[in-house]
């Protein structure tokens, strides 16, 4: 059997910005079975555990995904210093994507490392032919990567795009049927939080894709547990954020 | 599959000494997307309570040199459910079944072995936790004092004919006292180790990396440790030994059945790279085949100098 856990053969790398870039990995099997919203596990050198990244696109006729990965720590540095032919493992994808079905109209906002899954989306449903939008928010122009001219695009310090979060950008959507619209944000806690209410306020439903430290992305270790509403005498229950989500409705969440 | 990988626990046959180790394999089904789990020794369920537990709060892992920390508290659907739901899963995997069973006091421990019984045409061996370091109450606090051992050892005894393996905690100044207080309790075997007890520092907020700030650290750091214990029970024990702690490959094996353990639980490792028991069982079915061995007898050939 052996499925999900490859050796795989990093085969691009490019930055995007000082601590930003942006790595393709030979896996056809991963590339063809992807959904947006999945992650991958990948072997980071020198440390311990593998480190869990959202898929930013798949080639799928050349069998090639591609991840983002942001300088934050030693396994992430490890990996941004990788060079084009080493081989990695790798398990993926995994969790559960987001489900677009059902919906005219599809939102796609969210920030910092949150824009890789986005652009995977992005991908996904514009070659569906869907109704898309997309808004994402920075902290300043420097920080803007994967931005297109159809996005748009707020910055905190207001140096490109709107000035704002990204509920400034939303603002600016004029949503003519809430119950067709659907939206998406993968961001910092912070801004899925008000995310979600602003989607709340308006009747549409709002897909969040929740982030824990991971162990084992396998769903076998239970560390990556996010905190959702439950009946049971607790209040609520901790799921898995490597099996039961990332992705997860925001009414569900425990913020 | 070859026979030279079988091995016995007491009385209880296994295919393989692989076992895998309670916490890092839930209960199976999620591996099961990776390999065929009939190749194992057995699994080890999730540590289970009477009741469901939502375990600890906020960040539950934290990783260190060779290995991690965490501090998942025995986050579990409560053993009801496990026989409802799991159970059957696991019998049905074709690897043995290991119940790990915890609680927070003596009744828990007799609740949950009272309720286990009846199912005990699908259970091979009851797994006492008396080491999880990552609750208030029970477990490692039970299993860090001999007296308590040998006494809940023994009032489990007395309820089931099911196999009770006791698994100990290394966080103790003496591991062959607890592990002989299990033996004089009644137990038909002996788990070592649990994980150590450890912590790490934020040293930007000063704060503890996981949220319960402290948790068991395992992985192959751990094995030494590990090892070094299993070999000293091994010579002050009549009961035999399952060797649990940092095994990333076969000659991690290899040395735990060395050091006097008659099967082994493979754990961390596998969170790494899930279907490393595939890689092991074929590694050790090579490794008899090229030395004409049977790994069962191997288990305690230590040459001490």
């Amino acid at each position: 059997m052996n499925r999900k856990e490859y050796r795989i053969k990093l085969i691009s790398k490019e930055f995007l910005n000082s601590d930003t870039c942006y790595l393709g990995f030979e896996c056809p099997e991963i590339a063809s079975n992807a959904f947006p919203g999945q992650f991958v596990n990948i072997s980071a050198g020198t440390v311990f555990l593998k480190r869990p990244f959202g898929i930013a696109s798949v080639d799928k006729e050349n069998g090639i995904f591609y991840i983002g990965v942001k300088v934050v720590g030693k396994g992430t540095s490890e990996i941004s210093s990788f060079e084009p032919g080493l081989m990695v493992d790798c398990l993926g994808p995994l969790g559960k994507g987001f489900d677009f079905d059902g919906y005219d109209t599809i939102i796609l906002t969210g920030g910092g490392t949150g824009v890789f899954p986005i652009n995977f989306a992005y991908e996904t449903l514009t070659s569906q032919g869907k109704n898309v939008i997309v808004c994402e928010g920075f902290r300043n122009a420097n920080q803007v990567i994967l931005n297109k001219p159809s996005y748009i695009l707020t910055t905190d310090c207001g140096d490109c795009g709107i000035k704002g979060t990204v509920i400034a950008g939303l603002d600016t959507i004029d949503i003519s049927e809430p119950s067709k619209t659907l939206i998406c944000c993968v961001g910092p806690i912070p801004m899925m939080k008000a995310v979600a209410s602003w989607a709340a306020e308006k009747n549409m439903n709002c897909l969040v894709s929740m982030e824990q430290r991971m162990a084992c992305g396998a769903g076998i270790c239970l560390c990556c547990t996010v905190k959702v509403k439950d009946d049971g005498p607790d209040g609520f229950k901790n799921v898995r954020c490597c099996k039961e989500g990332p992705v997860f409705d925001s009414r569900e969440v425990v913020w | 599959m070859s026979t030279s990988l079988n091995v016995k626990v007491g009385n209880v046959s296994l295919k393989s000494p692989l076992i895998l180790a309670s916490g890092t394999c839930n209960f199976g089904r999620e591996l099961s997307e990776y390999y065929d789990l009939s190749i194992l020794g057995g699994i080890s369920s999730k540590g289970l309570t009477i009741k469901p537990r939502n375990g600890n709060p906020g960040v539950r892992v934290a990783e260190c040199a060779s290995g991690m920390l965490n501090s998942v508290g025995l986050q579990n659907p409560g053993v009801h459910y496990f026989i409802e739901n799991d159970l059957d899963f696991m019998k049905e995997s074709g690897a043995g079944v290991i119940v790990n069973v915890a609680g927070h006091s003596y009744e828990d421990y007799i609740d949950m072995v009272t309720t286990l019984d009846p199912h005990k045409d699908k259970i091979d061996a009851l797994e006492i936790n008396l080491s999880c370091p990552n609750v208030k109450e029970g477990c490692m606090t039970i299993g860090s004092d001999p007296a308590a051992i040998k006494l809940i050892t023994s009032k489990l005894r007395a309820l089931t004919d099911l196999p009770l393996w006791i698994k100990l905690t290394p966080n103790v100044t003496d591991i062959k006292a607890t592990a002989l207080a299990a033996q004089e309790g009644g137990a038909d075997a002996v788990v070592l180790i649990n994980t150590l007890m450890g912590m790490r520092i934020d040293i930007r907020t000063r704060r503890p990396v996981l949220t319960n700030n402290t948790g068991g650290y395992s992985g192959p750091a751990v094995k030494p440790v590990a090892i070094r214990m299993v070999a000293e029970c091994s010579q002050v024990l009549n009961i035999p030994i399952v060797g649990c702690g940092g095994i990333a490959d076969y000659k991690d094996v290899l040395e735990f059945m060395i050091a006097g353990a008659s099967a082994v639980e493979i754990g961390t490792a596998c969170l790494v790279h899930p279907s490393l028991p595939v890689d092991i069982t074929e590694d050790l079915e090579k490794y008899c085949k090229d030395n004409n061995v049977e790994l069962k007898d191997l288990t305690g050939t230590l040459q001490r100098w």
